[in-house]
């Protein structure tokens, strides 16, 4: 369990302002953002490696903020690795048991069953200067998990790995946070990593939390124009609401109208003004010709480039603004979609997200 | 391309000449000692002595210098904080003190006329023509040598190193005992190598404060000005050699860190 509960620091010109942040006991809680917008300096603040100026940190149940980094049960992986240079592979993963309490047998044992566990055995008595960039992660991670820490900070863990290995890495991690139960906080700036790993995920943009929740959540409901973008939502349009209709006045939505410049979109709006529009490209419908259906929403658009991505195909279309859908690629086939074709895209006013 | 052959032989050239114009007078000075003249001056007990007060105030310099100046150099690569430049700068002064002045200027810092000499002097230690002098004077032009390297040895260690150690249950000195200083090891072993040899090769601010009993530097002097080139040549020659033994043992250090 981690929770941060109105932190702040400074670090230099850097600060962190007002942080609060729930992981439960035994969850995998990611923080994503933009480079610089101060993730690392979090976890460190978490590991007691980054003084905090106000705040509490309670680590396990137990109020951690004015105990040392080396009282707090808690292991860090960097994205560098970090390992020691003078030391071999074993005394890299050992560095943590070679404090007085443990006898060196069952240090030994301890090292070897990591090594096994994590397939990096054969490499126990190497130098770390020449391992590869999976393999330095995996000593790394051996390393923070060696002295059974309760809760384990991972800073952008496959930032530096291949394709493949950083999905090697994602599986074993899964498999370490569930068969160690450990409370693991990761950094990344990849959203596709939160949904795929998190059970809790918080959006970090200069300094400060600019939305929590689940993975769905964030990725259906982002709060604020940046998060849309940042999570890769790629419809994020500017525009004017309008309220349309008297229907529903008792209630805290209507139906209004969208627009932003010749585009015009029935939405449910809870506020009029200035917003962004998101959209999910999934949630742009495409065919040959309009039909009707229960969505108000009827595009015209053409067709200007198509980008298959395995079983998805992204479709970039001009509907007086540039959008972006994902149909299967099969139905693309079907459909015999190509570039210059004038189409209709769909939407239902209820999947258009108003922030 | 044959621009740049002619540029390439004129920056030979450049070069050639200052390297003739280091190694040429060391390699005349070296030769021009006869065995005979060298074994005398071994013979002779006040060379020998000048050399042994030479090694022992520079080894004591030199230890007073880590006591001092390690963990200070230490703090100025690790952390942050108001005036750290301003401190960086103090130490680095006395590069830019010509040595006599340096001398002038200890002499009346702990002269028995000085409020801190004369306390000092109480307490039975003397500086001016005595041997704490030239230690004074050896830490004094040592201390910016010794501190640099140092500094720059513990910056080159990547702190990310010492969190880890720290989040795997060392106490910061544990971990600054088993990751920084190995690692920094060498480096500062190398400046303060350095700054022994720089303590060691020092006169101009000795010779001011302790002209007696003398060090190397100050007999080899003493020699040329009261019985001339000849008499100096052969105790030069000694210092020269302990001068490269050191410089040796220094490059040896060096190239073992870049490994």
């Amino acid at each position: 369990m981690i929770r941060l509960e109105a932190v702040g620091l400074r670090v230099g010109t850097f600060e962190l302002r007002d942080i609060t942040l729930d992981v439960p006991r035994g969850g995998y809680g990611l923080v994503i953002g933009p480079s610089g917008s101060g993730k690392t300096t979090l976890l460190e603040a978490v590991a007691g490696l980054a003084p905090i100026k106000s705040g509490r940190i309670t680590v396990q149940g137990e109020d951690v903020t004015n105990r040392p980094p080396e009282r707090r049960g808690v292991g860090v992986v960097y994205q560098r690795y970090h390992l020691f240079p003078h030391f071999t592979v074993a005394d890299n993963i050992g560095y943590g048991l070679m404090q007085s309490r443990h006898l060196k047998a069952e240090r030994q044992a301890r090292v070897r069953e990591l090594a096994a566990g994590l397939g990096i055995e054969h490499l126990l008595e190497r130098g770390v200067r020449h391992l590869s960039g999976g393999e330095a992660q995996r000593v790394a991670l051996a390393r923070a998990l060696a002295p059974r820490p309760h809760t384990l900070l991972l800073d952008e863990p496959f930032a530096s790995l291949d394709p493949a290995t950083r999905q090697d890495m994602r599986q074993l991690l899964r498999t370490v946070h569930e068969s160690h139960g450990i409370t693991m906080l990761q950094v990344t700036h990849d959203f596709d990593e939160a949904l795929r790993l998190g059970d809790v995920v918080a959006v970090m943009a200069d300094g400060a939390i600019v939305q929590r929740g689940t993975p769905e959540e964030v990725f259906r409901y982002p709060n604020s124009a940046f998060v849309a973008r940042f999570i890769g939502a790629a419809n994020v349009i500017a525009g004017m609401v309008t309220r349309s209709g008297s229907v529903g006045t008792d209630t805290r939505t209507f139906p209004a109208e969208f627009r932003s410049d010749s585009l015009a979109l029935d939405v449910i709006a809870d506020r009029e003004g200035p917003a962004h529009a998101v959209v999910q490209p999934e949630d742009l419908v495409l065919s040959r010709e309009s039909h009707a259906s229960s969505a108000r929403n009827h595009l015209a658009a053409v067709v200007l480039s198509m980008e298959r991505a395995g079983p998805l195909t992204y479709v970039h279309l001009d509907a007086g603004r540039r959008l972006l859908a994902a149909v299967t690629t099969q139905s693309a086939e079907t459909m015999g979609l190509a570039a210059g074709d004038r189409i209709v895209a769909t939407v239902k006013a209820t999947a258009i997200h108003l922030v | 391309m044959r621009r740049m052959r002619w540029g390439h032989l004129l920056t030979a050239g450049l070069g050639a000449v200052l390297v003739l114009f280091i190694v040429g007078p060391l390699l005349r000075l070296l030769f021009r000692a006869s065995p005979a003249g060298l074994m005398a001056a071994f013979q002779d007990p006040e060379l020998g002595q000048s050399i042994a007060l030479t090694l022992f105030t520079a080894t004591t310099a030199t230890a007073i210098g880590i006591i001092l100046g390690v963990p200070l150099a230490y703090l100025l690569a690790r952390t942050r904080f108001p005036g750290r430049r301003l401190l960086q700068g103090i130490i680095d002064l006395p590069v830019v003190v010509p040595h006599p002045v340096a001398g002038i200027a200890l002499v009346l810092f702990l002269g028995r006329r000085s409020p801190l000499g004369g306390a000092l002097a109480e307490l039975g230690l003397e500086f001016v023509s005595h041997v704490p002098g030239i230690v004074a004077a050896m830490l004094f032009v040592s201390a910016p040598i010794l501190v640099s390297g140092a500094r720059e040895a513990f910056a080159a260690v990547d702190p990310h190193l010492e969190r880890v150690a720290r989040s795997l249950g060392d106490r910061p000195w544990t971990a600054f005992r088993r990751v920084t200083l190995p690692l920094a090891g060498r480096g500062v072993l190398a400046a303060t190598v350095l700054a022994w040899a720089r303590s060691v090769s020092e006169f101009g601010a000795i010779v001011v404060i302790t002209y007696n009993p003398k060090v190397a530097s100050v007999f080899v002097f003493d020699r040329f000005t009261s019985f001339g080139l000849g008499a100096a040549i052969p105790a030069a020659v000694i210092l020269l050699l302990v001068a490269l033994a050191v410089f040796a043992l220094v490059r040896l250090l060096d190239t073992r860190e870049l490994e």
